[in-house]
């Protein structure tokens, strides 16, 4: 039993890292990032995709470098510390993890990704689906040979400037069946596209369709199987990044708590502050292990895999709003404001427990695959 | 990384559980699992075995009469001893003088008092808090006074747990008083024979008695009796706390709690449905159970790095503090599971060979004492308050 990273992975991690640290100006800038045309910065996204940091996202079975749980951690970690608004997620883990469960599905397509040549959106949520896993009302029509799409699908990341769309769509039966809905790649240019900034810095869209021609990736227990397979992708790739961004809060309001002086001195000599601060650190060190748990089980039995990602999930949610709320309150005033960085890690933290499942949700998740 | 035990780590935890089904006696165990009280004779049949089969000391070097295991082995063997029901190994001869007298006794005392702690022919006893000294240990006012060849010792110890049984006792006392606090304190083994002692007990809140007061009078206690140099003890006292504690967080007794809860809440019901089912209820339990799953990691990624070499000091601070929590809140679930069956208190319950029958199911008898009693976690062995302090003061260098 060991928890250190093998030599190849440190490595990924160092240039990642190191890219990170040179040339993402997330501070100041960082919504001024998603307010921009596209909502990330291209040159950027092709300079992580130059040093493999989204071909580490990729199996080797589809010509990737990685696709592990170590990697996607590694990767998802970084993305967390630096807040990095590109197409990690959509064009990234949960594009990947449908094509890739998908049936026959050419490496070809998985280059166009992981070169930055493509960008792909992933798009299930509607707007009353909340994070109901086969509540879909969007309709797959099949005529002949052909299949048409009509609907709508909301908080779509990156749904406005993808290349490609990935939607799920039902053709039979009840709004939750399990079965009678498919995976489909659809072309933006056919859609009504509504896009609009995120409170966290990021761009989504609301996607409007009508009788569009689609293409077939999968269907009925396929489809059910590739769309968890992608729901728990990113459950575990946001999981992590939030690591990233508690750590970088905790480092931040540390360092503050060095340097404010008040009644005298500094406030991080009050031990009410102290205690708040080790609290913090407990949950942080929880949640870590409970990432490293579902990185380490992520090849394993979908049922393990997915109660520890769950498990994951739920704990980061917590510890998440608990990092958020406690490093506002113990800096005071000053993170109240725009201008002070700590609001945009603040932010993502609580906003990652509203994608992909809540706390609740993983909780009834965990207590599923446990056998309650 | 790697979460798997080695097929070597696999087949050690096989040893050991063969070896407990066959040299841990039911009576025993059962006792254990009933949360029955247990006499001197059952921690010493335990202990006595596992000495003759040379696991008593697991955190010994193996020139002492250790078993010289590895961290991981260690915390194997703790996990399959709690598992088993074992009644636990009286900790203060083998993991808390054993080690001091190994840094800092001299060869004679070396060579006396270690084999006669693996041998179980001493109890010892701690004689560290005093009524005025808790958490501010160093204020300690037992005071030794220097008469040539011996000192005479006076003043007051508490919460000497299992006190009763022992016959020995280390004690941290004042052997200067002009100086700083913890620059006056010396450390002492003491006969609990000796004339002037006296063993009291502390009833606690759930009625039973594991922890006594002990009180010195002009006793005498010779100078070859005094552990390292005289006004060193603080040192010693503080050389357990940097000392490896991997059991520190107590998670094979939080998980032996959850499953004992979850059997539970899968025998009483709610709306006629198990209440294993309910929503409220299970949502609560499962949210523990993924909190101990974590600190489960946590506590392994602590073991891994002290196998590094890296003495884990501020993981066991915060280790003991969420293990205290997720203790605690395990045993507020298990009281509120059985419902109104927490109220009756039947005191002989819990006396061995007691056949009569119970009022609501046997399990429910021990949940609402053992729920009291355990508020003690989180303020013994250094409180949590305490902790935070340890850990403010070492990571945040304010």
């Amino acid at each position: 039993m060991h928890f250190n990273l093998s030599e190849e992975r440190k490595m990924l991690k160092e240039s990642c890292d190191r890219l990170l640290n040179d040339h993402y100006t997330q501070y100041k800038n960082h919504h001024e990032v998603s307010s921009s045309e596209i909502g990330f910065n291209k040159n950027f996204w092709e300079e992580c995709s130059e040093i493999g940091m989204l071909s580490a996202l990729i199996s080797p079975n589809f010509n990737g470098l990685g696709g592990t749980g170590e990697d996607i951690m590694i990767v998802f970690e970084l993305i967390g510390k630096h807040l990095v608004v590109e197409p990690f997620l959509s064009s990234g883990i949960l594009s990947i993890t449908s094509l890739t469960n998908s049936k026959d599905i050419e490496t070809s397509v998985l280059d166009e990704i992981s070169s930055a040549s493509k960008i792909y959106a992933f798009g299930h949520s509607e707007v009353d689906t909340r994070y109901d896993e086969t509540h879909i009302k969007t309709k797959a029509n099949y005529k002949n040979d052909a299949v048409f799409l009509t609907g709508q699908k909301s908080f779509v990341l990156n749904g406005d400037f993808a290349d490609k769309l990935i939607c799920t769509a039902r053709f039979s039966g009840n709004d939750f069946d399990q079965n009678g809905f498919g995976l489909y790649e659809i072309d933006k240019t056919h859609c009504d596209i509504r896009s609009y900034n995120t409170i966290d810095g990021y761009r989504a869209a609301e996607l409007n369709f009508s009788e569009i021609p689609a293409k077939e990736l999968c269907k009925n227990s396929d489809a059910y199987n590739a769309l968890l397979e992608t729901l728990y992708a990113g459950a575990f790739a946001l999981s992590a990044e939030s690591i990233g961004a508690m750590e970088v809060c905790f480092n931040m309001t540390l360092e503050y708590l060095k340097t404010r002086e008040q009644f005298g001195k500094p406030i991080g000599s009050f031990q009410a502050l102290q205690h708040r601060m080790v609290d913090v650190m407990i949950e942080i060190e929880q949640a870590k292990s409970a990432v490293m748990l579902a990185a380490g089980t992520y090849e394993a039995d979908k049922d393990t895999k997915y109660k520890n990602i769950s498990a994951a999930k739920n704990l980061v949610g917590r510890a998440g709003k608990l990092v958020a709320e406690e490093c506002i309150q113990l800096h005071g005033g000053i993170a109240m404001t725009w201008e002070y960085n700590l609001h945009n890690y603040a932010k993502r933290l609580v906003m990652i427990d509203h994608l992909m499942g809540d706390s609740d949700h993983h909780l009834e998740k965990f207590k599923l695959y446990s056998n309650y | 990384m790697d979460f798997n035990f080695t097929q070597d780590e696999n087949n050690f935890r096989k040893e050991i559980k063969d070896w407990l089904s066959k040299n841990l006696s039911q009576r025993i165990s059962n006792k254990v699992k009933k949360f029955q009280r247990l006499d001197k004779n059952d921690y010493e049949e335990f202990m006595k075995a596992l000495s003759a089969k040379g696991w008593l000391a697991v955190n010994w070097p193996k020139e002492h009469g250790g078993t010289g295991w590895s961290n991981t082995q260690k915390h194997i063997f703790e996990e399959e001893i709690v598992k088993a029901g074992a009644p636990r190994i009286v900790p203060f001869g083998l993991n808390m003088l054993g080690p001091v007298l190994m840094e800092f006794g001299n060869e004679k005392q070396k060579k006396y008092y270690l084999p006669r702690i693996l041998n179980c022919d001493d109890w010892w006893a701690q004689g560290y808090s005093e009524p005025g000294s808790g958490s501010d240990l160093a204020s300690l006012r037992t005071k030794a006074v220097d008469h040539g060849d011996h000192y005479i010792v006076n003043g007051q110890k508490t919460w000497t747990t299992l006190g009763q049984f022992a016959n020995k006792i280390f004690c941290l006392v004042k052997t200067d008083t002009n100086c700083k606090p913890q620059n006056g304190i010396s450390f002492l083994l003491i006969d609990i024979d000796s004339p002037g002692i006296e063993v009291r007990p502390i009833i606690t809140l759930d009625g039973e008695h594991e922890v006594n007061e002990v009180w010195l009078k002009d006793v005498k206690v010779p100078k070859e009796n005094l552990l390292g140099e005289e006004n060193k003890g603080w040192t010693y006292a503080k050389y357990l706390l940097t000392h490896e504690r991997t059991g520190i967080a107590g998670v094979p007794n939080s998980k032996s709690a959850i499953n004992h809860l979850k059997v539970i809440a899968n025998k009483t019901y709610k709306n006629g449905k198990p209440l294993i089912q309910d929503p409220l209820f299970s949502s609560q339990i499962a949210e523990l159970e993924i909190d101990l799953k974590a600190m489960e990691i946590f506590n392994l990624r602590a073991i891994s790095s002290a196998e590094s070499g890296k003495a884990p000091v501020m993981e066991s601070s915060l280790l003991k503090i969420k293990g205290s929590i997720i203790r605690q809140k395990t045993s507020d679930l298990l009281r509120k599971a059985i419902g109104p069956q927490a109220l009756p208190y039947i005191s002989e319950q819990f006396d061995e060979g007691w056949n009569q029958e119970t009022i609501g199911p046997e399990y429910a008898g021990p949940l609402a004492k053992q729920y009291f009693i355990y508020r003690k976690i989180s303020i013994y062995g250094g409180s949590n308050e305490i902790q935070k302090n340890i850990v403010a003061k070492s990571e945040f260098r304010m």
